[in-house]
């Protein structure tokens, strides 16, 4: 698609490229997406006087743990956002090593978070245990599904840079993995404030 | 068009079929004029050999002038509707004191009618639950603590022009006063199901003396 | 520029041309063939359930039991004989379960106007207004080769038709398929054991979540092509007007359908995983009207992606057969913006009777009856835009004129429901089926028939037949308003939607006739439609021959060569101008193209 708009003769014109503007457009979808599920969230949360419903005194969130866990996504965008500098400046050694940084970091909060549900679970914390239980996991869940796919994209561009395929002149796959992964992180801290401090 | 409506029988229904009609005619005059002037415009600027079309892009003067109108239309409009709404709707706004109090409660597919007994309170042993048919008197007053059992129902009686959804697990409030002692249907306007069609109460709403006829039978005293 | 290497001639198997094509303009098309025998589909369930209110209770023309056969069991006609080897057979035959000796059940009913709702809206206007029109048109009207992401075109086109798969496996599960209405109400459609209906409700759940999919590539497609490829010269202030709604209606699409998406989730975990957002428990459990605000948060700016594509084709035919510029170019943009911004709060009008707290009635009926405001300078625009115009009846021109019309009362009468009294009796009424029908129908449907039968040259190089296209167009006219204008009176009688049998109610035994009245005219509007179908495919391939431009038109879609070949320009067009420059004073010709370098300086347009 690059070359199309090559000999149209119009590329300078662009101040973003397709493919980067296409993942823009993208966040704009998932904004609403997220949006109808914290709306959905905070219609049982203002709704619901005790917030955990009474059924549910006894159960906390592990809010320290995921305190930790927030920092280290913050973290991971923070080196992805250096993953992207480096490739700016050629520096393809120092760009493997953020990927892989950042990827890892991605899975440690995964991780975390599973074994996190995993006691939740058995304390009786379910999906079915009222729409405390089920928003907690739908919202925390949609988000998790897209940490690991943006894990899953990030490991792909980690495959290509090995490969070779970036330079500084052309880096178009690991600046729109980057603009995925800084709006999943940038996603988090609020759900965290919402969902568990709130 | 309008002389369709079926017979008012509450007292604000009236308001209800004013703003209808208000409402009718500046959408017919609306509809008359930008019809009427689009014939016009199809008969007088036909393509004529050898006549060309004016070259206009727009005028500025005239835009304001219908956006204005319109608006200023809209508003007036919004303001004659707020009361009526509010007396209809919001329980604030109810007159005090009720005259009856109902439970009416929707369920697949009926309404069940549940009456407080002399004690007023519901949930006692005095409580009369009536299937489908709400006795009420005329000029009288009366609240209706609206719920369902299953899944959303909506009760509804055209002469009164009430219209309200009963919800699951949730009691909304309603209130009305009939003009005319009769027998009124009460459909179910919200679907509910395979038996939606079909599920039908009846409003009777009797004068004084029948009622208090009615209340006698029912609770011996 | 090396340009010309670009085009036609690579040799193309059948598959790559026709199936799994990246062409946009085959994509468009393919889009258009599936919209139209969806249309079909849809209306053939209109019509089935339509019999059903004229002649309540009795049984269908053709496949149902004959009067003799249901009293006495005597064997008649083949029909009969159809009955009989059913009621023999040792299974439950789907015809059995719902339509038995040819009479509409209750539940099949509901199925019915569900299926016919959710078909006609998501599976018919969406793909051709914003499917075909905006595939086809995009690339060639803003002078570009392509769209931005050819393989998620392709993708966007496969995954509305596994949408429709899917969607059409529902009608055949145990329970039937989706019964609670396209709105799909919760509790109603969230717990089986009020309907009976089991799988049905998920694949209508599921298919629409592919479908969102669908929409959502299509509309990143839509708006990279449209900020990023534009011709030279191009500006967004030259954009012909479908460009510019299409252009609105992939962000509405963007950004609406990812909220019915979470709600059609949250659906399928109340459904499959026992969770409880939409019922109402004593025990921490959910609540019935948050379903409703979600899918009306998305509903609502839903209709606007149905109308608005519709508004920019009419504004191109009006222009282009009133040989005018058009009437207040800016404002008819700025008009599209402000009814796509307003159409985000005013969702709470389908929930004035629903429980929802009174006061924010009061607010969703100001915010929606200022959309009257830009509704107007639409309308008016168009009336402007024929005023001392050169105006020929053209095929396309005719349709424009009923969109413009039609989309007139459609919107008038939202007016009445907007009004929260007096929606209090015409909420849930036919009044309500009427509007659906005078903006859906009226509006897009017309809009889009205009829109095939003006493009039809450019897409296959030949024309519609034109006293076909008139028959076709005066018969849908008069039956579409003879089917749908009774309904407001209907819903002035306080006749209720979504019921099966009207004569179960004393007070809506009067209008027994104008129930058979509105039937006989939607099949004749139903067999109109074969007119169209007869005549695009015959036009096909025995049209008359078309020329490059035959219409004299500015835009840019017509200086490609007819049939368009695969990167449809030789050179890519530079613009010289806004798209309506008709009759432009002192010229020789009413029309001067916008990537005609003569007559420079541009008149307008910028
Ligand atoms: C293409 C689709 C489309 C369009 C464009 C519209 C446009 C409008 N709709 Fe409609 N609507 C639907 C599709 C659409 N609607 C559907 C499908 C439903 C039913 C859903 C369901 O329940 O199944 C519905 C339901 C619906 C309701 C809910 C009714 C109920 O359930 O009780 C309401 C209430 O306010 C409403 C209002 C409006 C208004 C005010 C407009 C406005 O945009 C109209 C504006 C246009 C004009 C006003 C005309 C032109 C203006 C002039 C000529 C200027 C002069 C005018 C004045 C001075 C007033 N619509
Ligand atoms: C784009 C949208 C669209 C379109 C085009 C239509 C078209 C039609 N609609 Fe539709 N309708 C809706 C959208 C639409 N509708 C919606 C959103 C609802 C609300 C549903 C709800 O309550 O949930 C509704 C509800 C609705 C009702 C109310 C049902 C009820 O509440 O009980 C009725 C009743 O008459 C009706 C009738 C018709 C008719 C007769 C047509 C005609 O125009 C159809 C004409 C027919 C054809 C164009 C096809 C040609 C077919 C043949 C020639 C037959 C041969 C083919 C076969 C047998 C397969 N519709
Ligand atoms: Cu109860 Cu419909
Ligand atoms: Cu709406």
């Amino acid at each position: 698609m690059m070359e199309t708009h090559n000999n149209s003769g119009i590329r300078d014109r662009q101040p973003l490229s397709n493919a980067r503007l296409g993942i823009l457009i993208l966040l704009g979808a998932e904004t609403m997406l997220f949006s109808g599920l914290i709306g959905t969230f905070l219609v049982f949360r203002v709704g619901n006087v005790t917030w955990p419903p009474p059924s549910h005194i006894g159960i906390e969130l592990p809010r320290a743990v995921t305190g930790i866990n927030t920092a280290l996504l913050l973290l991971s965008g923070y080196t992805m956002f250096q993953a992207r500098r480096a490739i700016q400046k050629d520096l393809v050694k120092q760009l493997h090593k953020w990927l892989l940084l950042t990827g890892v970091l991605g899975l440690l909060f995964l991780g975390i978070q599973g074994s996190e549900w995993g006691q939740l679970i058995g304390k009786g914390l379910t999906l079915q245990s009222g729409v405390y239980g089920g928003i907690f996991y739908v919202l925390i869940g949609c988000h998790a599904v897209h940490v690991l796919s943006a894990v899953i994209w990030l490991f792909i561009v980690f495959g290509m840079a090995l490969k070779g395929r970036f330079s500084a002149a052309r880096y178009v796959g690991v600046d729109t993995c980057t603009i995925y992964w800084i709006f999943v992180v940038a996603l988090w801290p609020i759900l965290y404030v919402l969902v568990y401090l709130f | 068009m309008l002389q369709w409506l079926p017979e008012n029988v509450s007292t604000f229904g009236q308001g209800v079929d004013n703003l209808f009609h208000a409402i009718y005619w500046l959408t017919l005059i609306v509809f008359v004029l930008v019809m009427g002037t689009l014939i016009v415009f199809l008969i007088k600027y036909r393509h004529q050999e050898g006549k060309k079309a004016d070259y206009i892009e727009g005028s500025t003067t005239l835009e304001i002038i219908w956006t204005a109108a319109t608006t200023v239309i809209v508003f007036v409009l919004a303001m004659f509707s707020y009361p009526q709404w509010n007396n209809i709707k919001s329980p604030t706004q109810f007159p005090e004191n009720p005259d009856v109090v109902v439970q009416v409660n929707g369920k697949q597919f009926n309404w069940d009618m549940t009456y407080p007994g002399p004690d007023n309170e519901f949930g006692t042993d005095d409580d009369l639950e009536l299937e489908n048919e709400l006795h009420v008197p005329v000029n009288a007053v009366v609240h209706i603590r609206l719920t369902a059992e299953d899944v959303i129902h909506s009760f509804f009686v055209p002469q009164l022009r009430l219209k309200q959804d009963a919800l699951p697990n949730r009691f909304i409030d309603v209130w009305f006063e009939a003009t005319k002692a009769g027998r009124y249907e009460i459909p179910c306007a919200e679907l509910c199901g395979f038996g939606h069609s079909g599920m039908l109460g009846y409003l009777n709403v009797h004068t004084q003396n029948d009622y208090d006829a009615w209340v006698q039978e029912r609770w011996p005293q | 520029m090396h340009d010309n290497e670009h085009s036609s001639h690579h040799e193309e198997s059948f598959i790559s041309k026709y199936i799994f094509s990246l062409d946009h303009k085959m994509i468009g098309k393919q889009f258009l063939i599936y919209g139209l025998i969806m249309l079909f589909v849809g209306g053939g369930l209109a019509l089935l359930f339509r019999w059903q209110l004229a002649y309540p209770e009795r049984p269908l023309p053709i496949i149902g039991a004959s009067p003799q056969y249901l009293e006495e069991g005597e064997v008649v006609t083949g029909a009969d004989r159809m009955w009989e080897r059913i009621y023999e057979s040792e299974q439950e035959e789907w015809l059995e379960v719902n339509m038995p000796n040819g009479v509409v059940e209750p539940a099949f009913y509901n199925m019915l106007f569900t299926m016919h709702a959710t078909i006609m809206v998501f599976f018919v206007v969406v793909p051709i207004l914003v499917g075909a029109f905006g595939n086809f048109l995009i690339p060639l009207m803003i002078g570009t080769r392509d769209m931005a992401f050819p393989i998620l075109n392709m993708l966007s086109f496969w995954l509305a038709v596994l949408a429709a798969i899917v969607m059409t496996i529902g009608f055949f599960v145990p329970g039937g398929h989706a019964a609670a209405g396209w709105t799909g109400y919760a509790p109603l459609s969230s717990d089986p054991q009020w309907t009976g209906v089991d799988w049905g409700q998920n694949l209508w759940a599921i298919s629409l979540l592919i479908q969102g999919f669908s929409s959502l590539v299509g509309s990143i497609n839509y708006i990279t092509t449209i900020i990023n490829m534009r011709a030279p010269g191009m500006t967004f202030f030259r954009l012909p007007l479908v460009i510019w709604s299409l252009f609105i209606v992939a962000i509405l699409l963007l950004l609406a359908f990812p909220v019915l998406s979470s709600a059609l989730a949250l659906l399928i975990f109340d459904r499959l995983a026992g969770t409880t957002f939409f019922t109402a428990t004593a025990e921490g459990g959910g609540d019935p009207l948050l379903w409703q605000h979600l899918f009306w948060f998305f509903g609502h700016p839903e209709v606007y992606i149905l109308i608005l594509p519709g508004m920019g084709i009419a504004s191109e035919l009006v222009a282009v057969f009133s040989r005018k510029p058009i009437f207040g170019y800016r404002s008819m943009v700025y008009a599209m913006i402000a009814i796509a911004f307003l159409g985000w709060i005013v969702w709470g009008h389908h929930m004035f009777q629903s429980g929802m707290r009174p006061g924010l009635g009061s607010v969703f009926m100001t915010t929606t009856m200022l959309i009257a405001v830009p509704s107007a300078i639409k309308t008016f625009n168009w009336l402007g835009t024929m005023f001392r115009g050169s105006i020929r009846f053209t095929a396309p021109m005719l349709h424009a004129i009923a969109f413009v019309s039609m989309f007139v009362i459609g919107g008038l009468s939202g007016i009445y429901m907007a009004n929260t009294p007096v929606d209090i009796f015409i909420h849930d009424t036919y009044y309500i089926v009427a509007h659906i029908h005078y903006v859906v129908f009226g509006g897009s449907l017309f809009a889009m028939f205009g829109g095939i039968i003006f493009w039809f040259p450019k897409m296959y190089g030949r024309h519609m037949n034109d006293v076909l296209s008139k028959i076709h167009f005066w018969l849908t006219f008069i039956a579409f308003n003879c089917t749908f204008f009774p309904m407001h009176i209907l819903g002035v009688g306080g006749h209720m939607r979504r019921i099966s049998n009207p004569m179960q109610y004393e007070f809506l035994q009067q209008f027994e006739g104008m129930n058979i009245f509105i039937t006989m005219s939607a099949f004749t509007l139903g067999f109109a439609q074969l007119i169209l179908v007869f005549n695009f495919f015959w036009s096909m391939y025995r049209g008359k021959v078309a020329e490059k431009n035959p219409w004299h038109v500015n835009t840019l879609e017509w200086e490609a060569p007819t049939p368009v070949p695969h990167g449809n320009f030789g050179q890519i067009p530079t613009v010289y101008r806004g798209p309506y420059e008709y009759s432009v004073p002192g010229e020789e010709s009413d029309w001067i193209p916008q990537a005609d370098p003569e007559h420079a300086p541009a008149t307008s347009g910028d």
